[in-house]
């Protein structure tokens, strides 16, 4: 799970190049000027790329900082129902 | 082929923001959204030293933004079926019921018409990149899946149309759909992203259309030359071992590939590539095997030949010098892989291809790479002279080596040398940039120019373009100078001054005091006091350092200049008759 979460705050840096990986886990698209429209769809582009996993239109509006995408995709992962 | 979005996001952060930027218009009705991250990866891919700012249109509005488009180097537009109609896109709903299907068609020829006006109008200034739909057509039509209605192929005939209209004109670059077919992936469309961000392709599309894309905007230019082995690569068989009879290159034979890969080396000689022979083997027997046998490739299209049983290496390096090109322009085919490393670690420019003779779809695969590499955007009159000229040009080098010093001249005037200069300032003269593209060895800089810059140049109104075609009793070797510059008075007298920013010559036109010819056609016809060159040196054009040396009797260096009265002193007797092209 730990490399999971690694993986994750990688598709963060990419999209999000201005964050230290150490600001990354505490991110949210309130506190995060940049993390606008674009950026999140980039975002959940990159996160679908890296996991190979499909999301829902209906959980993308819940997917709005890091600790509830990786809650998402640690569930989507274990195979439980997103 | 394919590029992560994590990828092309980290390529697109890594370029230097203080680079030259390379503006480029990315032209949709759709939100272009990765497919512009894409696009800017594989143009700093492509463009190393630049950052690619991509400019992008207003959502559904794609006549529009062609119309707005400005300030751009070229521009891309991406045409898809929606763009057309909306109908035939996913984020509309007017109806699919057949009773619109006509007035469907009718709008489709209407937006057709339209789009051509508008591609017509944007290639008028600057290069057109064009990608008609990628996407499945929505299931309007009443048949089934697997059966083509009238309706669908009526509209693909309309586009194609439209694609086969705007292709006549020399700026605008088509994508090719054999090619995004072969590349791209069958899934396409991704619906999910369409509904709720109107961007309507998958990532590995998106991916792989960029590329394309980009590589149409970079417009690298084809190789020169190809070498090529003759045993079990011209033809199967080792000539040596099975006698001019044996070898072959048919269906009878199994040896069909033969056939075909020497039906693309004769494509490619009529289109202006050079073709040589580098064989290990007796050339006698080759000599008779050309005489005895109905080859489709001719002897004729084949310059030098290089038979013996030297090092493969060796052949190559006297292939080139003979053509007088960089080993980065040539191609060399071969069935041996030995040989194949022989010549890459003696030239690593040049790009060494196994011919897989046991394996007919790999050399199929060999021959599409070919053509690849050896494509340009049109033919000209220049590619039809090159193998011809260069075999005069052997001659005449000949009979100059033969000469004693002093008989030099005397061999040139003999040769009814014939100059003609042209100055109309053809924006689209692609042979003349073709020529500053590629020119090495006589280029007074080594400056190359973005197809947009050079056309932007152009238009200045003190901005002068010479170009010098030659032709001589060996033939013609059609275009070969190109000298562009800047005229301005030079001081309170208002003598005129010409500032030469850029000069090439072709290799094939040493040694017949063509250049002399220029420097006194500009003279005179510009009436030009002074001349001054922008020069600088580079690893590959002493032929130019040392003619401007002899010129001025000084080393070249940058901004050298040359007077009137001092060329008059120096300018040896020349023999060429020279004329202008009228309205020049």
């Amino acid at each position: 799970m730990a490399e999971l979460e690694s993986r994750l705050v990688n598709c963060f840096a990419v999209v999000f190049p201005e964050l230290t990986p150490q600001e990354i886990p505490s991110v949210s698209m309130g506190s995060l000027a940049s993390w606008d429209s674009v950026a999140g769809i980039t975002l959940l582009s990159v996160i679908e790329e890296e996991f190979n996993l499909s999301i829902s239109p209906d959980d993308v509006a819940g997917l709005v900082s890091f600790e509830l995408i990786l809650d998402y995709v640690r569930r989507v992962a274990s195979g439980a129902r997103a | 082929m394919t590029m992560k979005l994590a990828e092309a996001l980290t390529m697109v952060q890594a370029t230097p923001p203080h680079a030259p930027p390379l503006e480029i218009a990315l032209l949709c009705g759709f939100t272009p959204l990765h497919l512009e991250t894409f696009l800017r990866a594989q143009l700093c891919r492509l463009f190393p030293g630049r950052f690619p700012r991509v400019q992008i249109g207003l959502y559904g509005d794609l006549l529009g933004n062609l119309e707005r488009v400005a300030n751009v180097a070229a521009a891309i537009v991406v045409i898809e079926w929606s763009d057309l109609d909306p109908r035939l896109g996913l984020r509309r709903l007017g109806g699919w019921e057949p009773s619109r299907m006509p007035d469907i068609l009718n709008e489709v020829r209407r937006s057709c018409d339209l789009l051509q006006q508008c591609m017509a109008a944007v290639a008028q200034n600057i290069p057109l990149i064009a990608c008609f739909p990628t996407l499945p057509l929505p299931p309007v039509s009443f048949t089934p899946a697997a059966r083509a209605s009238e309706f669908t192929l009526e509209l693909r005939s309309r586009v194609a149309s439209l694609g086969a209209a705007v292709s006549h004109d020399p700026a605008v670059r088509i994508v090719d759909p054999q090619r995004l077919n072969a590349l791209s992936p069958a899934q396409r469309l991704d619906v999910n992203a369409d509904l709720s961000t109107g961007f309507p392709y998958t990532l590995a599309h998106a991916s792989v259309l960029a590329e394309l894309l980009a590589g149409l905007v970079q417009n690298p230019l084809p190789k020169k030359g190809l070498i090529t082995d003759l045993d079990d690569t011209l033809w199967r068989g080792i000539l040596g071992e099975v006698g001019v009879e044996g070898i072959s290159w048919d269906l009878d034979h199994h040896s069909q590939i033969h056939g075909l890969y020497q039906q693309l080396l004769r494509s490619l000689a009529a289109s202006g590539t050079l073709i040589a022979v580098a064989s290990k083997n007796e050339r006698a027997l080759v000599q008779q095997a050309f005489a005895g046998r109905d080859f489709i490739v001719r002897e004729s299209d084949v310059f030098p030949f290089e038979v013996h049983w030297d090092a493969k290496s060796e052949s190559v390096a006297r292939i080139l010098s003979t053509w007088n090109i960089s080993a980065d322009d040539v191609v060399f085919v071969d069935d041996s892989p030995m040989d194949l490393a022989e010549v890459k670690a003696a030239h690593p420019g040049v790009e060494c291809l196994r011919f897989p003779r046991e394996n007919p779809q790999a050399a199929y695969e060999l021959l599409e790479r070919l053509r690849d590499l050896f494509g340009k955007e049109r033919i000209t009159s220049e590619d039809s002279l090159r193998a011809a000229s260069l075999r005069s040009n052997a001659t005449l080098q000949h009979g100059v080596n033969q000469s004693s010093a002093g008989a030099s001249e005397e061999f040139l005037r003999h040769i009814g040398g014939k100059l003609t200069f042209s100055r109309q300032k053809q924006p689209l003269d692609s042979r003349a940039f073709e020529l500053v593209s590629k020119t090495n060895q006589f280029n007074l800089n080594g400056r190359r120019f973005q197809e947009t810059e050079w056309q932007e140049w152009l238009k200045a109104k003190d901005t002068v373009m010479i170009a010098a075609s030659y032709q001589d009793k060996y033939g013609p070797l059609g275009k070969i100078a190109v000298i562009a510059g800047d005229l301005s008075n030079s001081d309170s007298s208002g003598k005129r001054k010409l500032r030469v920013r850029t000069w090439v010559m072709s290799c094939r036109a040493f040694s017949r005091l063509i250049e002399y010819e220029c420097l006194q056609w500009l003279f005179s016809k510009l009436d030009v006091e002074e001349i001054e060159f922008d020069f600088l040196p580079t690893a590959r054009n002493a032929p130019i350092q040392t003619f401007l040396q002899r010129v001025r009797g000084a080393p070249a260096e940058p901004g050298c200049r040359l007077l009137r009265s001092q060329f008059m002193e120096t300018c040896p007797a020349l023999h060429h008759a020279v004329e202008e092209l009228p309205n020049g």
